[in-house]
C-alpha cells in the first residue's frame, strides 16, 4: 500500500508563469518518456521478478516515479496558474482549457492523451529492466530538452533533479540487470 | 542552508574540480584507437568529436557496471546529495548548469522542510544502492543513522508547522487538513 507524505520530494517554487514551458513539460506528466508511464510500468513488472532484489528495485523506483509524477504536477499547476485566455490562446493552450479548465490532464505535448499503451511489458525480466533502462535514458533526454528551451532557475532546478534521478535509476536497473545476467551465466556454465 | 551539512561523511564540495566538464566515456574510444592500430586512431577521433556534445556525453556509461557488494567509497553530504539529486560523485553529470541550485529557503518553515527534504532523500537514495547491494554493511548502518536523523528532522518541523504525515495529526481542529498543501506557492 501507500501512504501520502504532505511534500514533494524536490520543492517547486516557480515565480513567472509560462505557459509554453507548461505545454512541453506536460509530456514529462503523461507522454511516453513521462513519469507517470514509468511509474505504472516499474510496478506492473514487480510481479514477475525472479527473485527479491528485484522486486525490491521496481517497488521502490515505482514508488519514486509517482513522487515525481506530483513535482511535475506541481510545476504545471504553477506555471499555468492565473493564466488569462489570450495567454493560452498563445502557448496553444485553449484546446486544454475547452476541454478541461483549469484541471491537469495527463498528455504528451502535442495534446495526445495518455495512454497505457507506453508501458513496455513482456513477460521476459530481462527484457523488462532493459526496457526500464531505455525509459529512463528517454526521459533523461526529454528533461534535457526541457532545460534547453529554459532558462528560469525554478524551473531548471527541479527539471535538473529529476534528470539526475533518471541517471540514478538507470544505474540500478543495469545492476539488476547484470546481475541476473551473471547468474543466468553461472548456470548455462 | 549551510548550517546542516552532515559532516560525519564530510566531505569538500570540490565536484566541479573532480569532474570538470568530463566526457570520460570518450576515452574508451581513445584506447580501442591505440590498443588496435594507429590507423584507426584518426577515425576514433574524428567519431569521438562527432560524439561530443550530444547524447552520451551526458552519463558515465562506463561507470555504470556492477561492482559485486563493495561500499561506493565516496558520497556527498546530505545537502549537497539533496540539490544534485544524486548522493554518488562517481555517477553525478551536470547538463547545461554550470552548478546545482541551492535551494534558498525564505523562512523558517522552509528551512525545517529542506532539512526534511535532504535527509529523506539521502535515506531513500540509500534504500535504492541497497537494493542492489543488500550485503553492503556500512552503507546500512549509514541507512539507520540517516532514517532515525529523518525522522527527528520530521519531528521538528511537525512540532512547529503541523502533520507531513497524517499519523502525526492529534490536535483540534484537525490539523491534517492546513494549508500549505505540497504544491501551492503563495
Amino acid at each position: 500500500m501507500w501512504k501520502y507524505e504532505k511534500k514533494l520530494q524536490y520543492p517547486v517554487n516557480i515565480k513567472n508563469r509560462d505557459l509554453n514551458m507548461a505545454k512541453c513539460i506536460l509530456t514529462q506528466y503523461g507522454g511516453p518518456a513521462g513519469e507517470l508511464a514509468a511509474a505504472w510500468q516499474y510496478l506492473d513488472q514487480r510481479y514477475i521478478m525472479p527473485d527479491d532484489r528485484g522486486k525490491a528495485l521496481l517497488t521502490d523506483i515505482g514508488t519514486e516515479e509517482l513522487a515525481h509524477v506530483e513535482i511535475i504536477s506541481a510545476m504545471l499547476y504553477q506555471l499555468m496558474k492565473g493564466a488569462t485566455k489570450e495567454e493560452l490562446k498563445r502557448a496553444g493552450l485553449d484546446s486544454h482549457y475547452a476541454q478541461f479548465g483549469k484541471d491537469l490532464f495527463p498528455s504528451d505535448a502535442f495534446g495526445n492523451p495518455f495512454t497505457m499503451t507506453y508501458i513496455k511489458v513482456s513477460g521476459d525480466y530481462i527484457a523488462d529492466i532493459e526496457s526500464d533502462m531505455g525509459a529512463e535514458q528517454r526521459a533523461r533526454a526529454t528533461y534535457e530538452h526541457l532545460m534547453d528551451l529554459t532558462d528560469d532557475p525554478d524551473i531548471l532546478g527541479p527539471l535538473s533533479f529529476l534528470r539526475q534521478r533518471e541517471i540514478i535509476h538507470y544505474q540500478r536497473f543495469k545492476e539488476l540487470r547484470d546481475y541476473y545476467l551473471e547468474a543466468k551465466n553461472k548456470v548455462n556454465g | 542552508m549551510n548550517n546542516y551539512f552532515n559532516d560525519k561523511m564530510d566531505l569538500p564540495d570540490n565536484f566541479n574540480s573532480m569532474y570538470p566538464n568530463s566526457f570520460s566515456n570518450l576515452n574508451s574510444f581513445g584506447n580501442i584507437g591505440k590498443q588496435d592500430n594507429y590507423v584507426n586512431k584518426n577515425i576514433d577521433m574524428k567519431l569521438a568529436n562527432k560524439l561530443k556534445g550530444q547524447a552520451g556525453d551526458n552519463m558515465k556509461f562506463n561507470m555504470c557496471n556492477y561492482n559485486g557488494d563493495t561500499t561506493p567509497n565516496q558520497l556527498y553530504d546530505v545537502y549537497n546529495g539533496f540539490i544534485r539529486g544524486n548522493m554518488f560523485p562517481s555517477l553525478f553529470n551536470q547538463y547545461k548548469l554550470n552548478r546545482p541550485y541551492d535551494i534558498k529557503p525564505m523562512n523558517e518553515q522552509a528551512e525545517l522542510l529542506t532539512k526534511v527534504d535532504a535527509y529523506c532523500f539521502a535515506a531513500h537514495e540509500v534504500n535504492l544502492y541497497l537494493d542492489t547491494h543488500p550485503y553492503d554493511r556500512d552503507m546500512i548502518n549509514l541507512f539507520k543513522e540517516l532514517s532515525n536523523d529523518s525522522n527527528i528532522a520530521v519531528k521538528e518541523y511537525e512540532n512547529k508547522y503541523g502533520p507531513l504525515f497524517v499519523d502525526s495529526s492529534e490536535t483540534y481542529p484537525w490539523a491534517w487538513n492546513e494549508s500549505p498543501w505540497p504544491w501551492e506557492n503563495d
